[in-house]
Order: structure tokens, then C-alpha cells, then sequence
């Protein structure tokens, strides 16, 4: 299935701090990812699934190699386009949800669409769309402080979805969430992906989180160690996960 | 030592909130000072002790006014800036500090503060005394020298009025801190505001605050009688508190419902910072209300100025219309008066009438005088018309009659319809008033009444009649010699009865209204200024708030176009909101003033409401670039 390459990622190298003191995080990192891929980031504290996912996201910027969004080379893009790149193609979903306490879950919802100058009733449309799709329609209304946090976390899914992006990159979304909490916004974010809405990279540290994907990467000591494809059942693909982790010098959390 | 090394750390560490801090404690020090100074300042003694008792009188009362302004605007600004303190205390916690430690660090840097404050106010305002002094003379058109004197009383009496108050704030700040709990500290930080009000208790805030502004706006305008007082100052206090229950709950209230109806709301930035204003409201509302009632004082306190300099400059040409006037049993007294003021001077207009005179006891009306002048048309237009003045009364029938009245500085009776009086027992209807002075000085020193011809004559045997002589003349500096010259006239006929009323056109008699108008001139810059500033401090502290929303919006992938975007249309609201309120009540409380005066003063109106906007338009270009900055949206906080 050769379909459209959504992200490229050609010897990604992240070091921080300066001469004297260099961190080398990320060591020369090679990702593919196409459109429609579920895919989920694993591997230890500090191993730098965060620095990889912020060069990503153009959050923060890579010491070397290139780093390719929707086709366009991050490095060669202006400040200004790569606003417009971050608002057009790609949506964040955050470990701790980063709703606005100001306002409703609705307007959280609506409001990258309605930022970026779309029509408030299609906002409204999509708003009401999204809420239904991840069984939010009862909650609207409500303030953040009013939700718990699988409904918070659902809703900064549905605020990411809204502009209809290429791409979710999802920081341990699952991280601050009970099983419950986890396995529906879960069962939400796969459903997202095989109604073919949207592409998603999801980082975690949690194998049955990442059991929900269609492929998991191992990142350690800098480099992806390897690629964990699904196979017929997810509890059979959660197995396989565990078995390198333990093989890999036990649990990441 | 190691308290005050910590306390110097900090204020080195943020000197531009303390910075800010100190230049607006001063600003107010050099204000008081600078009213104080000119009570000590012996500079006005030169108008006269009448004068100078009455310019110091409204001096003690405009000290007052702004000491209670000193008062507020200390309360506010080291709120303003406890608040933002106790932010920082949790890490002194951490730190292992005491609560009597902070709290003794506080009085220290609030001392270091308030003293360097006052230092910086008094040293300037000793520097700027004279030259506030010159301009204060200048404006109110006093010709006097002003030297460089120096006197300790006022700097005395600012000190203590203002340490007073200052070390009042910050022992409360200091109770405060040692007896609050670190959990409230911290959280004091980030206190959530209720996002969004109860409706109900926000539509009766809403109308009852129409309600009572609304009986503050009638009241003002209201004419009457002596009442008027009684209802201005109630029109006062129902204004203020109309406009705090209008910011408290019409304005949530509408943002509120503006916010529920998405079609508007997710249009532009509104979905951003339509929110994030109803989430502040709350907190904010109390400052809203208190710049719009200062700008409406500052608005207020200026058409009043203008409307005193107005009226004293009418007042000074009504009194010198004739500067010379006689009132005599002879008819033939023209001829030589004139020759004996041409003698000395030059006579530019005259006129001359045979009028009626009655003592009080004959006639009754709401003002009592101790003659009374009645004059029949037909006599009272040729007068007029003799000398050059337009007559602006209505023929009287029988039974009424035109008053022609002088100019007061204010009046309480602002109500002129429906007056009647009462002449030798019969009741006549007042049909019309005119300050024109057809009269001049007799306008002021008698009750001046225009009656039919019919009516005249039928009073005629009643009273005693006169003939009134008005003389106007071209050189007012040989007004001394032309008046021993006119007394003469007196000796030249000592079987009759002349009087003789001399105004000199120059006189000083009412030269301390003038200063009125100057100290109006001063409230209203300072007041517009301290509204500005107020605003300005609240916006500048709130920015640090919103950093951590910003962040995230940051976050999220929101250019800064579209954040300085919104931020420039939430402080553009926040600024026009008081304003316009102020705007609205401010066309009534001029009304009310344009009652008493009787001046037109819709255009100063506009114009210090424009100055007002003008300022405010300042306040906001400073303020976005000063919010993105300290919101974190632009870099370098
Ligand atoms: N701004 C920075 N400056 C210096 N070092 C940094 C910076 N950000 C991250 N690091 C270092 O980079 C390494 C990777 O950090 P990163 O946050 O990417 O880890 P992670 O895989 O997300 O860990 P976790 O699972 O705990 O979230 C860590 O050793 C961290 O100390
Ligand atoms: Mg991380």
C-alpha cells in the first residue's frame, strides 16, 4: 500500500546544551509515516519520545537532518508558513488536555476552526459532529473544571480533529486517564483513524494504549530500535508489544 | 541585614512594577503638594485677603477632595500590587520563610517604596511649585509675580497626609500576609474566578442598575426649586451605584448572551477573547466602574470649569455694561452728566428711562429686593433700542410681566415656569426672563419688571417715578477721575434726589472665581490620568494571568497575528466600555449643570470627552504591546 507520505523523517539528530555540556538525545532518527497510519511512539523516560515528537510538531527544531511535513521541508519553510503548516496540518492532543478554563467545551472545541476564519455555522456543524462521533453531546455546555478528565481529554481530541488535519500528534494522551478513560478515548482515536479522518502519531509509555495502533516503534538510547506491526487480534499484538519490552530491559513507565 | 539584602534583590529583580509602583504614588504627592503650596505660598495675598480667604477655602476643599483621591488611588495601587506579592510568596515557603519573615519583608520593600515615592514627589514638586504656581496664575488670569519661595509647611503637611495613609495600607498588607495560610497563598495566585454567573442574579443586578441610573440621569436633569441640591447629591450617589451594578450585572450579562449565540461568537477572535473577558468580568467589574466615574468627575469637573470662567466673564461685562448710572426725580439731568464725563472720558452707548420704583413691602416674588423697578414696553424698547441692545422680551399684557433679571454664578431654581407675583395685592404672571442688562448694575441691586402700558399707568400713582440715566464709556483706566468728576452733578443740585451707582469695569471683586476654573482644569487632567493609569495597571497585572493560556494557544499552533489580534480587541472593549458608559452620563451631569448655570456647555462636553478618548487611545497603543509582552505571547517578559 504505497499512499501518501504525510511526514519523512531522514537522520533526525537532536543534541542540547552546549559544547561542553551536549545532551544527545535523538541520534539519527529514519520515520515514515503515510496517511491513514495509526502509529504509536514507545520507549523509556528521557529517551526523547517528546523531543521527537515537538521537531515534529515544529515546536522545536531538529540540530540535523530534515524533517518533511505533507511534502514541504520544515527547514525550508518561513516562520510564517510554518504557523500556517501548524494550523493547517496538524493537530495536538496534549497529556494534560490544555483546554481554555475560560470556556465551554464547545467553544474549546469550535475554536481552531473559528480562529481560522471558517464560517461559525460550519464550526457549529463540525462542533456538534465531532461531540456526537466521541459522546461528548450532553457535555457542551459544560466548563472544563465541570468534566472529568477522559471527557477533557476527548474533547482536545475533537478541538484537534476540527480543522481536519493531515496529521494528530498525541503526547501520552492516555497518561493522566483511568483503563476506562483510556479505552474509550482509545476506542475514539482508532475509529478516527479507520474511518480514514485523520493520520496519527501517539507517544506512550503504556503497551495496552499502544495496542490500540497499527504499528508501534521502540524508540531507545536515541534511534528506533524496531517496528511492531498488528497482526489479527489486539490482545495477540498487546502480547507481542510486552515480549520486546521485557526483552528490551523491562517496563517503560 | 540578610532581610534587607533579600528585600533589595527583589526590588532589583522586578523594578519596573515597582517602578511603576513609585512614579504614580508620586505623581499624586506632587499634585497634593503643589494645591498645599499655593495655600503657604503667599502669592495670591496680593488680590486681596478677601480673595486669597476665598481661593484657600476652595483649595482646603479641592485638598480634601484629592486626599480622598490619595486615598483610593493608594488603596488600589498597593492592592494591585499585594496581590501580585503574595503570587511570589509560595517560594519564600518553600524557602522556609516565616509568615512574620514575608510578611517583614513586604514592610520593607513597601517602605523602600512609599519612601522613595515620596522623596521623588516632594523633590519635584518643589522643583515644578513655582512654575505650577505661574500657570496656575496664568490660567486663571491673575497678574502676579511669582517668586521662587520656599516654604516647609506644605511639604510637611503632604508627608504626613500621605505616610499617614501609606503606612495604613501597609500594615493592612502586612495583617494580611502573616495571617493568611500558605494553601490560601498560593492559591490566592489562581483563584478561580466563577466562570460564569448565576443569570438570575445578574438580571436583577442588571435592573435594578438601569433602574437606578436611570432615577440618577432624571434626577440630575430635573428642574425645580430649592430641591435640586437634595436631588444632585442623590443623583450622585445613584449614579455611582448604578454604574457598579451596571458593570456587575448588564454588561456580564449581555456578554454572556453574546457568548451563547455562536453564530456571533465564532466570528474572528471573539470565540478568545469574548470568553476570556466574561471569565474576568467578575474580578474586573469593580475597576471598570471606578474608571468610569472617575473620567465622568474628570468630564463633569471641567464643563464646570468652563461654565465658572464663562459665567464670571458675563458676570464681569454685565456689571460694566454701564459703569455709570443714575436714578433721579429729574428728567433733565442728561445734558450735563454727559458734559461732565466727556470731561474725562468718552461716552460710548447710553440710554436713559422713566421708570416706577415700589419698595419690598409692595411687591412679592420668590427673591425679595428693597426696590423694585417697573418699566412699561413701550418705554423699555426705546431704551433698549437706544442703546444698540436687542430686545429679547415678549410684550407683556395685563396682568403679566418679563422679568429682566441679572446673572448669578448658580442657581438652584432652575424651574422659571409658572412664577407669579404679587404687585401692590394683584397677582401677575411672569411670562418671560431675560439677563440681558437693559439696566446694567440696577438689574442687581433692584427686581426689574416689564409691564403693559395699561398696567403702568394704573400703578403709576402707587410708587414714585424716576428717570434712570445709563452711561457706558470707551476708556475704563480714567474710570477714578470720570467718577469725581460725575459726583459733582450731586452738589450741583442739592434740593434733589439723585443716586449714583460707579462699577469700576476692572475690578477685582470676583477674580477668586477664576481660580475655579484653573483647579477644575487640574482635577480634570488629573482624574483622566489617574483613569488612564488605573486601566492601564489593571491590564498590564492581568497579562501575567493569561501567560499559561497563551502558552498554550502558542501551542496549539496559533500565530501571534491572531493572538495580538485578539488581545488587541479585548483591551480596545475594555477601555470603550467605561468610556462609553462615562460618555452616556455624562451628557447628564452636564445637563444638570447647564441647569444651574444656565450655559450651554454641550461643547465642552465633546471636547473633554474627546480628550478623555484621546487618552484612553494612548493608554490602549501603550498597553498591547505591554500585555502581548507580559502574556508571553511576544518574547523578552
Ligand atoms: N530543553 C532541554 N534542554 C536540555 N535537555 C533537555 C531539554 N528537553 C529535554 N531534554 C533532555 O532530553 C532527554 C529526552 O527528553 P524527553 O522529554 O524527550 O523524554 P521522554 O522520552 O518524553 O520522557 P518521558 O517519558 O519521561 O516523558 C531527557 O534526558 C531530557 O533531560
Ligand atoms: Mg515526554
Amino acid at each position: 500500500m504505497e499512499e501518501h507520505k504525510v511526514v519523512e523523517v531522514r537522520n533526525l539528530v537532536k543534541n542540547y546544551g552546549s559544547k561542553d555540556f551536549l545532551t544527545k538525545v535523538l541520534k539519527g532518527i529514519d520515520l515514515t509515516i503515510y496517511e491513514h497510519d495509526f502509529i504509536a511512539v514507545m520507549g523509556p523516560s528521557g529517551s526523547g519520545k517528546t523531543t521527537l515528537l515537538n521537531i515534529l510538531s515544529t515546536i522545536d527544531t531538529p540540530t540535523q537532518g530534515t524533517v518533511m511535513i505533507d511534502g514541504r521541508d520544515l527547514s525550508r519553510v518561513s516562520n510564517q508558513e510554518l504557523s500556517k503548516l501548524r494550523r493547517d496540518k496538524i493537530g495536538f492532543v496534549f497529556q494534560d488536555y490544555n483546554l481554555l478554563d475560560t470556556m465551554t467545551l464547545e467553544d474549546n472545541i469550535a475554536l481552531p476552526l473559528s480562529l481560522n476564519g471558517a464560517s461559525a455555522k460550519l464550526c457549529m456543524q463540525k462542533t456538534e459532529q465531532l461531540a456526537l462521533m466521541f459522546g461528548l453531546k450532553d457535555h457542551l455546555e459544560k466548563y472544563p473544571y465541570q468534566l472529568s478528565g477522559g471527557q477533557k481529554q476527548r474533547g482536545a481530541t475533537c478541538r484537534a480533529l476540527i480543522t481536519d488535519p493531515k496529521i494528530i500528534f498525541a503526547d501520552e494522551p492516555t497518561g493522566a486517564l483511568d483503563s476506562k478513560s483510556s479505552r474509550d478515548l482509545l476506542e475514539c482515536l482508532k475509529a478516527v483513524s479507520e474511518g480514514g479522518r485523520a493520520t496519527i502519531l501517539m507517544v506512550t509509555h503504556d503497551p495496552f494504549s499502544a495496542s490500540y495502533a497499527k504499528d508501534v516503534y521502540i524508540l531507545k538510547d536515541g534511534l528506533i530500535q524496531c517496528r511492531i506491526s498488528r497482526g489479527e487480534s489486539r490482545k495477540e499484538f498487546y502480547d507481542r508489544i510486552v515480549d520486546v519490552q521485557t526483552s528490551m530491559g523491562g517496563d517503560f513507565t | 541585614m540578610k532581610m534587607m539584602e533579600l528585600a533589595w534583590l527583589n526590588v532589583k529583580s522586578s523594578i519596573r512594577s515597582y517602578l511603576s509602583l513609585v512614579l504614580s504614588l508620586a505623581f499624586t504627592i506632587l499634585i497634593f503638594y503643589n494645591f498645599q503650596n499655593i495655600i503657604y505660598a503667599d502669592t495670591f495675598a496680593v488680590l486681596g485677603s478677601q480673595n486669597k480667604d476665598y481661593i484657600d477655602i476652595i483649595i482646603q476643599v479641592i485638598s480634601f477632595v484629592l486626599g480622598c483621591f490619595m486615598f483610593f488611588f493608594l488603596w488600589y495601587a498597593t492592592n494591585v500590587f499585594l496581590t501580585r506579592r503574595k503570587r511570589e510568596i509560595g517560594v519564600y515557603v518553600f524557602m522556609g520563610l516565616s509568615n512574620q519573615r514575608i510578611g517583614t519583608l513586604y514592610m520593607i520593600e513597601t517602605t523602600l517604596t512609599g519612601l522613595s515615592a515620596l522623596i521623588l514627589g516632594l523633590f519635584t514638586g518643589i522643583l515644578s511649585g513655582t512654575l505650577f504656581q505661574m500657570i496656575f496664575a496664568v490660567i486663571s488670569e491673575y497678574e502676579v509675580t511669582v517668586g521662587f519661595g520656599f516654604e516647609i509647611k506644605p511639604v510637611l503637611v503632604t508627608a504626613a497626609v500621605y505616610l499617614v495613609m501609606y503606612l495604613f495600607f501597609a500594615l493592612k498588607g502586612y495583617i494580611e500576609i502573616v495571617r493568611s495560610s500558605v494553601l490560601e497563598m498560593i492559591s490566592a495566585a489562581r483563584r478561580n474566578e466563577y466562570v460564569r454567573q448565576r443569570a438570575g442574579l445578574l438580571l436583577a443586578k442588571a435592573l435594578l442598575g438601569v433602574g437606578v441610573l436611570g432615577a440618577g440621569y432624571y434626577l440630575a436633569v430635573r428642574k425645580g426649586g430649592m430641591e435640586v441640591l437634595t436631588n444632585a447629591l442623590t443623583a450622585v450617589i445613584l449614579v455611582v451605584a448604578g454604574t457598579y451594578l451596571l458593570f456587575g450585572g448588564l454588561i456580564p450579562l449581555l456578554f454572556q448572551n453574546l457568548a451563547r449565540n455562536k453564530i456571533w461568537l465564532y466570528q474572528r477572535q471573539r470565540s478568545l477573547w469574548v470568553n476570556q473577558m466574561i471569565f474576568r468580568m467578575k474580578k474586573n467589574y469593580r475597576t471598570y466602574a471606578m474608571v468610569s466615574v472617575l473620567m465622568l468627575c474628570a468630564v463633569t469637573a471641567l464643563a464646570t470649569g468652563f461654565a465658572m470662567r464663562q459665567r464670571y466673564r458675563n458676570m464681569v461685562k454685565f456689571d460694566g455694561t454701564f459703569p455709570f448710572q443714575l436714578i433721579s426725580d429729574r428728567d433733565d439731568l442728561d445734558a450735563r452728566a454727559r458734559e461732565l464725563i466727556t470731561s474725562q472720558n468718552v461716552i460710548t452707548a447710553s440710554s436713559g428711562a422713566e421708570v416706577l420704583t415700589m419698595d419690598g413691602s409692595q411687591v412679592t416674588a420668590s427673591e425679595s429686593y428693597n426696590w423694585y423697578i417697573l418699566i412699561a414696553y413701550p418705554e423699555f424698547v426705546s431704551m433698549a433700542e437706544e442703546a444698540g441692545m436687542e430686545v429679547d422680551l415678549p410684550e407683556p399684557a395685563e396682568g403679566e410681566v418679563a422679568a429682566a433679571s441679572h446673572l448669578v454664578m448658580l442657581s438652584l431654581l432652575t424651574d422659571q415656569s409658572n412664577v407669579r407675583i404679587q404687585i401692590c395685592g394683584e397677582e401677575y404672571r411672569q411670562i418671560a426672563d431675560s439677563t440681558t442688562p437693559y439696566l446694567g448694575y440696577l438689574q442687581k441691586e433692584m427686581s426689574v419688571y416689564v409691564v403693559s402700558q395699561t398696567d403702568y399707568e394704573r400703578l403709576l400713582p402707587l410708587g414714585e417715578k424716576r428717570y434712570v440715566y445709563n452711561y457706558r464709556i470707551g476708556d475704563t483706566g480714567a474710570f477714578a477721575q470720570t467718577k469725581e468728576a460725575l459726583d459733582r452733578l450731586q452738589d450741583e443740585y442739592p434740593d434733589s434726589w439723585i443716586g449714583r451707582i460707579a462699577v469700576d469695569p476692572d475690578s477685582t471683586e470676583l477674580a477668586w472665581t477664576r481660580v475655579i476654573y484653573t483647579i477644575c482644569l487640574f482635577l480634570f487632567l488629573v482624574f483622566v490620568l489617574a483613569g488612564g493609569c488605573i486601566m492601564f495597571m489593571k491590564l498590564y497585572n492581568d497579562a501575567f494571568e493569561e501567560k499559561a493560556r497563551y502558552l498554550v494557544l502558542k501551542k496549539l499552533g496559533f500565530s501571534r497575528r491572531t493572538l495580538k489580534k485578539s488581545v488587541a480587541a479585548e483591551l480596545r472593549v475594555s477601555y470603550l466600555l467605561p468610556f462609553l458608559v462615562m460618555a452616556v452620563s455624562s451628557y447628564f451631569s452636564v445637563h444638570a449643570l447647564e441647569n444651574v448655570m444656565f450655559e450651554h456647555l454641550n461643547g465642552i462636553r465633546m471636547i473633554s470627552v474627546l480628550v478623555t478618548l484621546a487618552v484612553f487611545l494612548v493608554c490602549y497603543f501603550l498597553s498591547v504591546p505591554v500585555y502581548l509582552k507580559n502574556a508571553g505571547i511576544d518574547a523578552g517578559a
